[in-house]
């Protein structure tokens, strides 16, 4: 069964002596839509690419996958070249079998009209939808998403994920996200990082992990938001 | 773009008779130390179209030469872009090199090789080379990581992507360090020709050096303002169409 387990982990930047990771453990134990919270500065996204990229961080403590062999790292900041349109530059980097499906999640993404546009010419929205749906398209087992709807409106957010969540149903996502609702409401286990005064934090709780908009229980989600806002 | 090179260098020749003619004016120099105006119209009529073919002569090594250092920076600058021990070493004989006046190494050429085409190609080449060699060093060796990561973390990148990209997010600025190597060019062409040369518009203005005739001088010097200014003209031009080329229509 795919399994992330992570022990201790203390990691700092080179340079420095801020630990942005303090004795972090936390597992993550199933396939799923999982997300990362906190407030911003806590070191989600530094837990994210050190993740994606294990041999190029010198850390303290223990990462162990298990039926995880690929892992890759999204965020919301990603370009794609200026030389082509969208639509030319996916058709490059996506194999041919996955055809039907990057067809299918253009027009989940409601990305059909954008195609022929340079990524320039898009907005913030658009590009990290583009961006998204290049890497659904990559060979993984693990997908962290950093932000990775940033500026895509609430009810297209929403589709998105839920289409995830039924496409890829054998995968792990981590999504980093500072949406407490949508964190609370669809996803599976959330690694809450607190920061406060008293040093770094960490903690996983439950969320509802909703399939469809109609399943949302709207009082188990706010008891999960009320949890989470505890743990910080 | 090129009549505003034409324009600007106008002004900035007319502005520098101008101020020689306030000194001579004002000192009372007579014609043989800084010529009138008379005298330096008299001259253009006889030496310019002579001049002018010398100056298409030294145009031809500054092409040569200037392609040349761009084949070759871009070569080396591609070679050392990675930080690995090639890299740095590249990196450290580039900077160390570029710190030496390349121009002094001149009178060395000339006695290995003698007057002619091949010194005059070297010495602007290598006039060039270095100053194109470290702007395209830096511009291969800054990874734009926010194209490049997905590349990298999905296993696609391959060194003529990442050549691609990286020259692609600088076009302009290479664009702007390739048509202004064409002065350093064209400068090292014409100090190859004032040190040993038997062609080109550096070996006149050493001829009317040893005559101590300026109003030829001048008219040297007007001759290669123009065309250096329509060369780069043209350069800035071509680079602009290109850039607006890549950005527009290529990969749909």
């Amino acid at each position: 069964m795919m399994h992330l387990e992570c022990s201790n982990i203390t990691y700092s930047y080179p340079g420095t002596d801020h630990k942005v990771l303090d004795a972090l453990t936390c597992t993550l134990s199933r396939p799923g839509f999982h997300s990362i919270f906190g407030p911003s500065g806590v070191g989600k996204s530094s837990f994210a690419r050190l993740l994606a990229d294990l041999n190029r961080h010198t850390f303290l403590g223990k990462i162990e996958f298990t039926e995880i062999q690929t892992v890759l790292y999204s965020y919301n900041l990603e370009r794609l070249p200026g030389w082509s349109s969208a639509g030319a530059h996916l058709d490059k980097v996506v194999a041919k079998e996955k055809e039907a499906l990057k067809q299918e999640l253009i027009n989940i993404f409601e990305l059909s009209p954008l195609l022929g546009s340079r990524f320039h010419q898009l907005s913030m929205g658009q590009q990290n939808r583009i961006n998204l749906i290049r890497y659904l398209l990559q060979t993984f087992d693990l997908l962290i998403l950093d932000e990775s709807l940033a500026n895509v409106d609430e009810k297209l957010r929403q589709a998105i994920i839920l289409t995830i969540k039924r496409i890829f149903p054998q995968k792990m996502f981590l999504y980093i996200s500072h949406n407490l609702m949508e964190v609370s409401t669809f996803c599976d286990e959330i690694l809450v990082f607190g920061g406060g005064s008293t040093g770094k934090s960490y903690g996983t709780i439950q969320g509802q992990n909703c399939c469809s908009s109609e399943a949302v229980d709207r009082k188990k989600v706010d008891e999960t938001m009320l949890e989470i806002m505890n743990a910080f | 773009m090129l009549f505003r090179r034409i324009y600007q260098f106008l002004l900035v020749y007319f502005a520098g008779i101008s101020g020689l003619l306030l000194v001579k004016l004002l000192v009372g120099l007579s014609d043989y130390v800084i010529p009138g105006i008379p005298l330096i119209f008299a001259t253009a009529g006889e030496t310019a179209k002579g001049y002018f073919f010398d100056v298409l002569n030294t145009l031809q090594v500054t092409v040569l030469g200037q392609v040349i250092s761009i084949i070759l920076a871009f070569t080396v600058g591609i070679a050392g872009r990675k930080s690995s021990w090639i890299g740095s070493f590249i990196k450290m004989i580039a900077y160390n090199i570029q710190a030496y006046p390349i121009v002094a190494l001149a009178p060395i050429i000339f006695i290995l090789l003698g007057d002619g085409f091949i010194p005059r190609l070297l010495i602007a080449s290598m006039i060039c080379y270095f100053p194109l060699l470290l702007s395209v060093l830096g511009v291969m060796s800054s990874p734009v990581k926010d194209i490049e990561h997905f590349y990298i973390i999905t296993g696609k990148m391959r060194w003529q992507l990442e050549v691609k990209i990286r020259a692609f997010e600088n076009l302009s600025k290479l664009a702007t360090v390739i048509s202004g190597s064409a002065t350093l060019a064209m400068a090292g062409a014409i100090v190859a020709e004032f040190i040993a040369a038997d062609a080109g518009i550096g070996y006149s203005i050493r001829i009317a050096l040893y005559q101590s005739d300026l109003a030829k001088i001048l008219v040297a010097l007007f001759m290669i303002g123009i065309v250096i200014s329509i060369y780069q003209g043209l350069l800035e031009s071509a680079s602009e169409r290109i850039q607006k080329a890549w950005a527009i229509s290529s990969g749909n």
